[in-house]
């Protein structure tokens, strides 16, 4: 068992004994290229982007003008899935969409991410999950998701169907500028400026692991779908 | 036909402190049958070929990759000159926001950590998430065999450490655990556990996991994973997953018990993003890998889900010695597995032949550095210097001069490695014979354009292995070796 001051102590004067100084600076490997890159760095239409890279990973993106649209969408979705039970995030965006009424009035049961006694049992069993997301990402087609009061991890995450709605204002164009919203937050907000979970999730679960070939909805769902509202 | 792998390290009764038992001694005789196993060689070959090939898509799509790559070395650098500093301060933040620290010396303490955490939580059953660090340690069989007595049901929850963990395996690969069984492997070994005749086909294979494996995430009771990063800054624990399974190993247990290398630090948060970005174009031709999840300490408040309860057992075993050395940039591996793919002896020989959990070039320097050089001396003579690995590796780290420098050290201490010359008749066949060696598609036509040039110049055979010059178009390959190839290859190296 290792105590921390002595640990430390270790370590730092492992760190000081050296005067080995790595001089291997990689560059010579990697040169830049002449050619022109083939991703488009300044990437036009973040919406459009956003779309094509997720359809390229097997996720399904639409774009869609309002609520009502969207409403129609899970409710279509919930009807071709048979779906019994849908679990969604508890915020006030999907308390807007005014889509519970309808989907029980299609025999489809509402189980709101709040107050729940047994969290494991709903989520497991829902078969679709309902949720926003904080910001999207053109370049890799990726949802940026907070966790918080209200916003299960779960519910991304056990229901074999998913479906985020996420509003183009709410589109970044990099991986860097997503990450970079974060680092700035902790610097503003320390602690609270960075959730206890923030996960970048990119099309549907996956696997490979068996000969190399793709098995679709491993873990996570396999079924992933974003509606950009806007 | 099922690979053959090293014997069993439960053969082995000097159960060294640090937990590293399995056979590294005798890598000749171990690639020697490799290289003769017709079915291995298939199998490897076609998971680093597609590897490779999606590898250099991603990253030749990306101009800022040698930016990217330089940056990573830099800040790989500064972490490990001040690693005291930042590991004060990942514990500081960790705590800051209620989590536990634990700082392990060796695998003994980890395992010590975990087991008396299982006991007093009444734990029966343990999720984990790929993590080499706890295969490192042999973490699963100490727990079942230190602590028999709690009945520890340990599950791996990546397919292919679960089916390894099943039929009793190793992985041969840091990315690609089983990619040394062929489907109907895989078939024979889930039909055990389900108790029926399952086809060879990927559906049926991994629904039936699916739905095996989704039981144990909804009971288990902790939740155990490695970290491909850790951010000194924030205490952020950072995994990558396609599966998900990183993701609700981490969300679903009350507990989440995080085994992370020392070495695996960054400062910054900014710093994610050139790794994980690095991590999934190097690993697996991802632009961005499924499951990209930062954790911070347990739920907040008002979480209904997350653990409640957040440890982080920052691991050394062994990995300090290196610090301040010749062998330093070792550490700055990310385990992406991009050396492995292109290397041509892990390419004749897959993983198990190294005897060890990290095989392939950065497995030739690691091991023999954290298990002591005398077990694992042949290590270091796998390789043919022929600076693939360098060339391929996002953080840069020059492996085949940590190789050499290996092997003086070897010669300083009278430690005599094994030349493998004798050991590889048939590798050195394939590598003689170009119709063996093609690398199929983009990366074989400019992998042979530099190295054409250089073959003129220095003797070097025109069909050396691996995608060089993917990134290094127009170049000639910088000078690797202090001697052509073929004549250290003459040698027997
Ligand atoms: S040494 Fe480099 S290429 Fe090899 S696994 Fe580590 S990071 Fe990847």
């Amino acid at each position: 068992m290792a105590d921390r001051a002595e640990f430390l102590e270790k370590v730092r004067h492992r760190t000081q004994r050296g005067r080995y100084k790595p001089t291997h600076a990689p560059d010579v490997a990697w040169t830049p290229k002449d050619e022109p890159p083939r991703e488009d760095p300044r990437i036009e239409d973040p919406p459009a982007r956003f779309l094509q890279e997720l359809e390229a990973l097997g996720g399904h993106g639409k774009r869609v003008t309002n609520l009502g649209e969207v409403r129609e969408y899970v409710l279509s979705l919930a009807r071709g899935r048979e779906a019994k039970l849908l679990v969604r995030w508890d915020v006030p965006e999907l308390e807007e969409l005014g889509a519970d009424g309808p989907l029980e009035e299609a025999g489809v049961e509402v189980a709101v991410w709040r107050g729940l006694e047994d969290f494991r049992e709903v989520a497991g069993k829902a078969d679709i999950g309902l949720s926003t997301a904080e910001w999207a990402i053109a370049e890799t087609g990726t949802l940026v998701l907070e966790g918080g009061r209200g916003k299960g991890r779960s519910v991304t995450l056990l229901p074999p169907t998913y479906v985020a709605v996420v509003p183009v204002e709410k589109i970044l164009r990099t991986v860097p500028e997503a990450i970079e919203k974060y680092a700035a937050g902790y610097a503003a907000g320390g602690a609270a400026g960075l959730p206890a979970n923030v996960c970048l999730h990119t099309g549907p679960s996956r696997s490979g692991d068996i000969e190399m070939s793709l098995f679709v909805g491993m873990h996570g769902p396999g079924d992933v779908h974003v509606l950009l509202m806007g | 036909m099922e690979t053959r792998k090293p014997t069993r390290r439960r053969e082995t009764e000097d159960r060294r402190p640090e937990g590293l038992v399995s056979p590294v001694e005798g890598f000749n005789e171990r690639a020697r049958r490799a290289v003769r196993d017709g079915d291995l060689h298939d199998s490897v070959e076609l998971f680093t070929n597609k590897s490779v090939a999606g590898r250099n898509a991603v990253l030749n799509a990306l101009p800022e990759a040698p930016g990217l790559r330089e940056r990573a070395y830099h800040i790989k650098q500064e972490t490990m000159a001040n690693l005291d500093r930042y590991l004060g301060q990942m514990a500081d933040a960790v705590e800051g926001r209620g989590g536990n620290v634990f700082f392990a010396d060796t695998g003994e303490d980890v395992v010590r950590y975990i087991g008396d955490l299982a006991r007093r939580k009444g734990a029966k059953v343990l999720t984990k998430s790929k993590s080499m660090a706890t295969e490192e340690i042999e973490l699963n069989r100490r727990l079942e065999e230190d602590y028999a007595d709690l009945d520890l049901e340990i599950v791996e929850t990546d397919l292919g450490e679960w089916i390894a963990q099943l039929a009793g395996d190793t992985p041969s690969h840091i990315v690609g655990p089983i990619l040394h069984m062929n489907r109907r492997r895989i078939a024979d070994v889930l039909s055990g556990v389900a108790g029926e005749e399952l086809p060879p086909d990927v559906e049926a294979l991994g629904s039936f996991a699916r739905r095996r494996l989704r039981e144990k995430f909804l009971t288990a009771d902790i939740g155990i994973t490695g970290a491909n990063f850790g951010v000194a800054e924030t205490g952020t624990i950072a995994t990558v997953t396609n599966e998900g399974n990183g993701r609700l190993v981490t969300s679903v247990p009350p507990v989440h018990v995080v085994v992370m290398g020392i070495e695996k630090l960054v400062p910054r948060f900014e710093d994610l993003s050139v790794f994980v970005r690095l991590l999934a174009r190097s690993g697996t031709g991802q632009k961005l890998t499924v499951y990209t999840n930062f954790v911070t300490g347990p739920r907040a408040p008002g979480e209904i889900d997350g653990a409640e309860e957040f440890h982080l057992i920052l691991m050394d075993n062994g990995r300090s010695e290196l610090l301040g050395t010749e062998f330093e940039e070792a550490l700055y591996c990310i385990r992406c597995g991009a050396c492995l793919n292109v290397c041509p002896v892990y390419r004749q020989t897959g993983g198990h032949a190294y005897g060890s959990t990290y095989s392939g070039p950065i497995g030739a320097v690691i091991t023999p550095l954290l298990k002591g050089g005398k077990e694992a001396k042949d290590l270091p003579h796998a390789s043919s210097l022929c600076g693939a690995c360098w060339e391929a590796c996002p953080v840069g780290i020059p492996l085949h001069d940590l190789l050499l420098k290996l092997r003086n050290k070897q010669v300083r201490e009278g430690v005599a490695g094994k030349a493998q010359g004798l050991a590889f008749k048939g590798f050195e066949n394939t590598m003689k014979n170009p119709a063996l060696y093609k690398i199929s598609g983009k990366a074989g036509r400019l992998a042979r354009k530099p190295l054409a040039k250089a073959g003129a110049k220095d003797g070097i055979p025109k069909t050396l292995p691996g995608p060089l010059g993917a990134w290094t178009n127009g170049r000639d390959l910088p000078e690797l070796a202090p001697k052509p190839f073929r004549e250290l290859w003459k040698e027997g190296i």
